[in-house]
């Protein structure tokens, strides 16, 4: 079921492009947006959380249009919004910050308002943290106090900007969890700029850059951008192609084949890298700058990707046993 | 853990309260070091729910104040009175320097050698400005950390930033309002400052539709002052009828309406997802 439906969505700050006619359909489930810094990434969610006016385009959440401003009220009804900097008062107990965004969430009923505090409070684990003041909690729990507020009325759209940005690896592995639980009935949009976020948790992987949407498929599809082009040897390659010394000691090449280079399984990260780097490649090509690593790879160069009109079809990918799975689509 | 067991007779009579005070410390005693007793207990699982929401909110839910309590009686709903009183409770910075600025021209007042002339008109004069500095603080950012949440809800709009307004101005008038009692000799000006403050405070707001709060209320309290002091030279004999007399004191309500004219008409732009 179609949750959210974007259509030619366009926003610009001055002279800078932040989104330049997105079309994307989002449904249950976890959906991650990845992208570089810049990529559009916040400014799409902030578009869809209703905390920003796009300037072209059409927007629908759950068939309500925003840019009506009684269908907006149905919009906030129906979503929960955890921002990039949250700014949560930190003078505030973890309760009192729950019971007062519970009631700009309408939920009037004292003994109601409660219970979902309490609810909410069980969900993130903070139960007994509830008294606890803002500042004095851990970075983990402020940022899963984060997620409660936005998880207050049950939203059916979970809208999360960086989530687990500054968490510790322990804090960024129980925040997935939770997370994970939440988008196994509604639907939840997260942005990162972490592969693995995108790893753990997210069926279906949106990569942006420049505001515009370059791939949309699964994790393993975003792979497959990288099947054949991810090399392991021993000696740093020859030229410019991209590498890095990995824990082994051996050294794990983008691109064409180093001497001595051994085919490695391609990582979510590996096919987010190229892909990004085709990208620039793409754009270069139609500035008519020399392309690089990636047309010689054999990622599918797109013409469209210039002007944003033409769709792709990108590298099949061998799943965990081998078999070919549905391409992802590089925009 | 232990080998002996309480025997059925007498764990029904304590589940019926039947037993006297001394035998159900001893139960309860041996239930504590022995699972198996304590899992025969019949559990009412619904009134053991209830009963630990009841007192999880007792410990937790924010108490009650008496400024909520006086509210609630004035027949507010309790939602409401809990977003007005949360407002001010953001913002002790701005109420605690309204009081020390009000104390500071008390004291200037009291103290002053040239008589009260001068000490009253400071008084005129910044009193007005200290509800909109409240007013600038009363919603969005940078005032607001929160702002993104609260601007996201379906609760946000102009209605929202109107009744947070009308919070910080009331806290404020009532700072000011008490600090003008103390004035020696306030007589009929320490009441002067009021509508003055009623026009800045609707300007203020009827502006930030169009640009941001704290720029509107600094560029309307900087015009205010401004215009008293490129009026008046600061002294008190032309400024006070000239400034604060009735001629004047009757324009300030006809453009304070005007500006609530203004407000209601663009009250929408206060919503961020409004399109500009």
């Amino acid at each position: 079921m179609t949750t959210v439906s974007i259509r030619r969505l366009g926003k610009r700050y001055g002279a800078t492009t932040a989104l330049d006619a997105v079309d994307l359909e989002i449904g249950t489930g976890v959906t991650g947006l990845l992208g570089p810094n810049g990529a559009g990434k916040s400014t799409l969610l902030r578009c869809l959380a209703t905390a920003l006016a796009p300037d072209t385009g059409s927007l629908r959440v759950h068939g309500f249009d925003p840019a009506v401003q009684h269908e907006r009220v149905e919009v906030r009804r129906r979503i929960g919004y955890l921002p990039q900097n949250p700014g949560l008062y930190p003078n505030f107990t973890a309760y009192d910050l729950l019971d007062y965004v519970a009631v700009l969430k309408e939920i009037t009923d004292t003994g109601a308002r409660r219970a979902e505090v309490r609810r909410v409070l069980e969900e993130v684990e903070l139960t007994d943290r509830a008294k606890t003041k803002v500042r004095k909690l851990s970075g983990g729990m402020r940022q899963r106090l984060g997620l409660a507020q936005a998880l207050l009325g049950e939203p059916e759209l979970v809208i999360l900007d960086e989530p687990t940005v500054g968490l510790d690896p322990e804090q960024r592995m129980l925040f997935r969890a939770l997370v994970s639980r939440i988008g196994e009935h509604r639907t939840v949009l997260l942005s990162t700029h972490q592969t693995e976020d995108v790893g753990a948790l997210c069926e279906r992987v949106v990569v942006m850059r420049g505001g515009r949407v370059i791939f949309d498929g699964s994790p393993r599809e975003l792979a497959g951008v990288a099947e054949g082009q991810v090399w392991l040897s021993a000696e740093p390659p020859q030229g410019n192609a991209a590498y890095w010394r990995n824990a082994d000691g051996l050294y794990r090449t983008l691109g064409a084949r180093p001497a001595g280079g051994e085919a490695a399984r391609p990582s979510i990260e590996d096919g987010y890298l190229l892909l990004l780097d085709s990208e620039a490649t793409t754009a270069g090509a139609a500035t008519g700058v020399a392309p690089t690593a990636g047309a010689a790879t054999g990622v599918a160069p797109t013409a469209g990707a210039a002007t944003g009109a033409v769709t792709t079809a990108g590298t099949a990918a061998p799943d965990a046993a081998g078999a070919t799975t549905a391409p992802g689509v590089i925009r | 853990m232990t080998d002996w067991h309480l025997d059925q007779d007498l764990l029904d009579r304590y589940d019926r309260g039947d037993l006297d005070t001394g035998r159900v410390m001893a139960v309860e005693a041996h239930m504590l070091a022995c699972p198996h007793c304590r899992f025969r207990v019949h559990v009412d699982v619904a009134w053991t729910t209830g009963n630990w929401a009841i007192v999880y909110d007792a410990v937790h839910a924010p108490r009650v104040g008496p400024a909520q309590r006086l509210l609630t009686r004035l027949g507010l709903p309790e939602h409401r009175v809990r977003l007005l009183t949360a407002t001010p409770a953001l913002r002790w910075s701005w109420l605690l320097a309204t009081a020390a600025v009000l104390g500071l021209a008390v004291l200037a007042a009291v103290f002053s050698r040239d008589g009260t002339d001068r000490a009253g008109l400071l008084f005129l004069v910044v009193a007005p400005i200290l509800p909109v500095v409240a007013v600038s603080g009363a919603y969005g950012p940078p005032a607001d950390p929160m702002y993104e949440i609260t601007g996201t809800a379906p609760a946000a709009g102009p209605a929202l930033v109107l009744w947070r307004a009308t919070a910080v101005i009331g806290a404020a008038v009532a700072t000011a309002g008490f600090a003008a009692l103390l004035l020696p000799a306030a007589g009929w000006y320490a009441a002067a400052w009021l509508l003055p403050a009623l026009l800045l405070c609707t300007g203020t707001l009827a502006l930030a539709t169009s640009v941001p709060l704290p720029l509107a209320a600094g560029t309307l309290g900087g015009l205010w002052l401004a215009g008293v002091l490129g009026v008046t030279g600061f002294r008190h004999e032309p400024a006070v009828p000239l400034v604060f007399g009735p001629a004047a004191q009757l324009s300030y309500s006809l453009a304070a309406a005007l500006a609530a004219i203004v407000l209601i008409r663009r009250r929408r732009r206060f919503d961020p997802g409004e399109s500009r």
